[in-house]
């Protein structure tokens, strides 16, 4: 259970508040019941003693203490009752006590006479002894023959014992009762919330590549099916100006391409002319070698269109990463070694994946490009082919210069460029336009495979594809254990002189 | 000969047409859809250049009915589109061969002359200039005598280069025939296994064969048969 997940904090204040009022209303029950126990208790022995009262008062002055015993007991009967009774004149002469009642509930010698002077009228107290509590209400009465203090008692423990049948109760009820509220208002509020976490979950598996899908329409006719249409419209919206923004890079880099083909052709013929002079066909060498630049540009972003729009798909196969990233270093060990670059392929093992060739071989081609490039002379640039559970994993591995931190979260970014420093010697036949890395990203992203980049100043990086194995569904998982920067061993393959496997 | 090209750009149409003027092809020049119709149904053509992108009438529906009126008159398709599938459709509907913008004109030339020739320049087994001679069963290069070792790729650039002597062959052109588009726009790739062909053809022997011209390629020819020779 997530304990910060909604539904489990709304039955924690449920369950808080349902305690708190189960337990107002067990308080108010408990003392509420007992004040009312109490209060028919003195109420009746009030009754008792206003019949020992009438004795008293009937009783003529000469009449002798024995005999209100002797009237008590007949009349009133507190044994048979189960009462206490006392009867003290003033000051203090005790004239009657009751004996023990039939249900021993008490002993009448135990209960200590009132203490302090007598009240003004009747007055109930509890007085402990050892058989249980009591209670004792006494009442002043003044008669002729003198001032008599009656006490009535009755014994406390049915009550006492009520009231802790009562608490016992409570203390037993109130932890279920408060356990099924909280427990039922969790599951209600996770039913009632489940459309929206089915929506958060459609919404989380929508990307630029699948903006046609729609998050589940709720039908419950309130807020939450409010909030499903609009973010609803919202993807409609955001899936056209992807689409405008496509177009529009499609359309310009197809517009581009007419004008540039009557530049070229124009300057190349003046370049050809056999009386143009050395001087200005040099100029215009140089501004042919910029057009050319543009092409390479305007087919860049040309590719990156056509991705975006999800065509790669088309000539899906099983490709051997190993063995392609093999022929594609053959053919590229002459520019490195051009470059003074090592490039060690000696850790490519056969590794299958599904896509496009040719999309898979630009992937390795531009990762190679890119390090080869950016590897100074004496380095070397190795590929590696690893299989890991449900996925395929290539690495191009160089012991270059390294990309600074704040620029490596930006490396695929089109037209980014780490920093003017990094490329060499003015280097314009490769003048990248910035584009290699991102064509590497969305031919991955369409292949379904991640990119990473780890890379530290001086120490070199490395650039990670990791693709879903052929016939694995698994999705790419969270990024594998880092490998240490070091260089790895080069084993060194025999020089270009053997380059073949031209596809 | 003679040949139509229906362009809707007026300069690149301008530019083709004065290209292939100077290789002595008489040119026409339609606009539109609609102007490519009424050429073709008023004169005989040898092959027609066809945008695909057109006002008034696509390319692609002037394709197929001049399909229907003319089926064995080739068609050389330009478009700024080059997926694969436009040119499965294309060629489908009828289109002899394709050509993708940016071009260099050298390489519509080629074309236009290998449509027009149809058949397969006769291919020799022995390519000879000055006194380089490439054995093309053999896949042997010797210079005054002495042999060569090339690899697989400086092979292919040597005879691409050497299958018309004289002219400039450009950099994705090059690229196009000895390797793949996936290095194109990316790798200097060409510069260097053409760099790696002079250490190994030239730098060796006082006359060099190989020449750079800027901006635009690379071409094989004897100095002293330059003025002759260009343009091919």
């Amino acid at each position: 259970m997530n304990h910060r997940s909604l539904a489990f904090r709304l039955a924690v204040w449920y369950a808080l508040l349902l305690s708190a009022t189960f337990a107002l209303v067990g308080a108010g029950m408990y003392f509420g019941l007992a004040q009312y126990l109490r209060s028919s208790l003195s109420d009746s022995l009030r009754r008792r003693s206003v019949q020992v009262e009438d004795i008293l008062r009937s009783a003529p002055a000469a009449i002798r203490d024995a005999q209100i015993g002797d009237a008590i007991t007949t009349r009133v009967a507190p044994e048979f009752n189960n009462r206490f009774v006392r009867i003290t004149r003033a000051p203090a002469t005790l004239i009657y006590r009751s004996g023990r009642p039939a249900d021993r509930s008490f002993d009448p010698s135990s209960i200590a006479p009132l203490a302090g002077p007598w009240p003004s009228r009747t007055t109930a107290r509890r007085v402990a002894t050892g058989s249980g509590p009591v209670m004792i209400s006494a009442t002043p009465i003044s008669t002729r023959s003198g001032e008599y203090l009656v006490e009535l008692g009755t014994s406390l423990e049915p009550v006492d014992s009520v009231q802790d049948h009562l608490l016992a109760l409570l203390g037993m009820l109130l932890p279920v009762l408060v356990a099924l509220a909280a427990g039922g208002g969790y599951l209600l509020v996770k039913r009632a919330l489940r459309p929206v976490e089915d929506m958060s979950q459609t919404a989380a598996q929508i990307s630029v590549q699948n903006l046609d899908e729609r998050l589940p329409v709720m039908q419950t006719g309130d807020a939450l099916q409010q909030l499903s249409l609009s973010l609803n419209h919202m993807l409609g919206r955001l899936r056209e100006s992807v689409q405008a923004s496509r177009r529009f890079l499609a359309d310009a880099s197809h517009e581009l391409r007419t004008p540039l083909t009557v530049i070229k052709g124009e300057l190349q013929e003046v370049v050809r002319e056999s009386e143009c002079p050395p001087e200005l066909r040099e100029r215009i060498g140089s501004t042919l070698e910029e057009v050319a630049r543009l092409e390479r540009l305007v087919s860049g972003l040309l590719v990156l269109s056509r991705l975006d729009a999800g065509d790669a798909q088309r000539e899906w196969l099983d490709v051997d990463l190993g063995e392609l990233a093999a022929s594609t270093v053959e053919q590229m060990r002459l520019v490195a070694e051009d470059r003074g670059v090592q490039l060690d392929a000696s850790r490519l093992r056969p590794l299958i994946v599904r896509g496009d060739r040719g999309r898979l071989k630009q992937v390795i081609v531009n990762l190679l490009d890119n390090a080869i490039k950016f590897t100074p002379r004496g380095g070397s640039v190795s590929l590696r082919t690893e299989q890991r559970p449900g996925l395929a994993v290539l690495e191009v591995r160089d012991t270059g210069s390294g990309i600074p931190p704040e620029a490596l979260p930006h490396v695929f970014e089109r037209f980014f460029r780490a920093d003017a420093a990094r490329t060499r010697d003015g280097d314009t036949a490769d003048g990248g336009a910035g584009l290699g890395l991102s064509i590497v990203r969305s031919i991955c992203t369409a292949h379904g495979a991640e990119v990473e980049v780890e890379s530290a100043p001086g120490a070199g990086s490395c650039f990670r594809v990791k693709f879903p194995r052929a016939g694995s569904r698994e999705a790419v998982g969270a990024p594998g254990p880092q490998a240490s920067v070091a260089a790895l061993p080069a084993a060194r393959l025999a020089p270009g002189r053997t380059s073949r496997g031209a596809p | 000969m003679r040949l139509l090209i229906v362009e809707d750009d007026h300069k690149l149409a301008e530019f083709v047409a004065r290209g292939l003027r100077a290789e002595r092809f008489a040119v026409d020049l339609a606009p539109d859809g609609l102007e490519g119709v009424k050429y073709l149904e008023s004169y005989e053509y040898d092959l027609v250049v066809l945008d695909l992108m057109l006002p008034h009438l696509s390319g692609g529906e002037l394709l197929r009915r001049l399909r229907r009126s003319h089926p064995s008159l080739p068609v050389l398709v330009l478009t700024a589109r080059d997926a694969t599938e436009d040119k499965v459709t294309h060629f489908e509907a009828g289109a002899d061969d394709y050509l993708t913008k940016p071009f260099d004109f050298a390489e519509l030339l080629v074309r236009i002359k290998a449509l027009l020739r149809r058949t397969p320049a006769p291919r020799t087994d022995v390519l000879r200039i000055g006194d380089l001679e490439v054995n093309r069963l053999s896949q042997q290069v010797r210079r005054a005598g002495q042999r060569i070792e090339l690899t697989t790729k400086e092979y292919g650039v040597l005879e691409y280069l050497l299958s018309s002597p004289g002219r400039v062959f450009s950099r994705t052109m090059i690229l196009e025939h000895v390797w793949d588009q996936s290095f194109e726009g990316v790798t200097n790739i060409v510069d260097v296994y053409v760099r790696y062909l002079r250490r190994k053809l030239d730098d060796p022997f006082p006359t060099k064969l190989i020449h750079t011209v800027r901006g635009v390629g690379y071409c094989i020819r004897e100095p002293e048969a330059r003025r002759q020779v260009e343009p091919q």
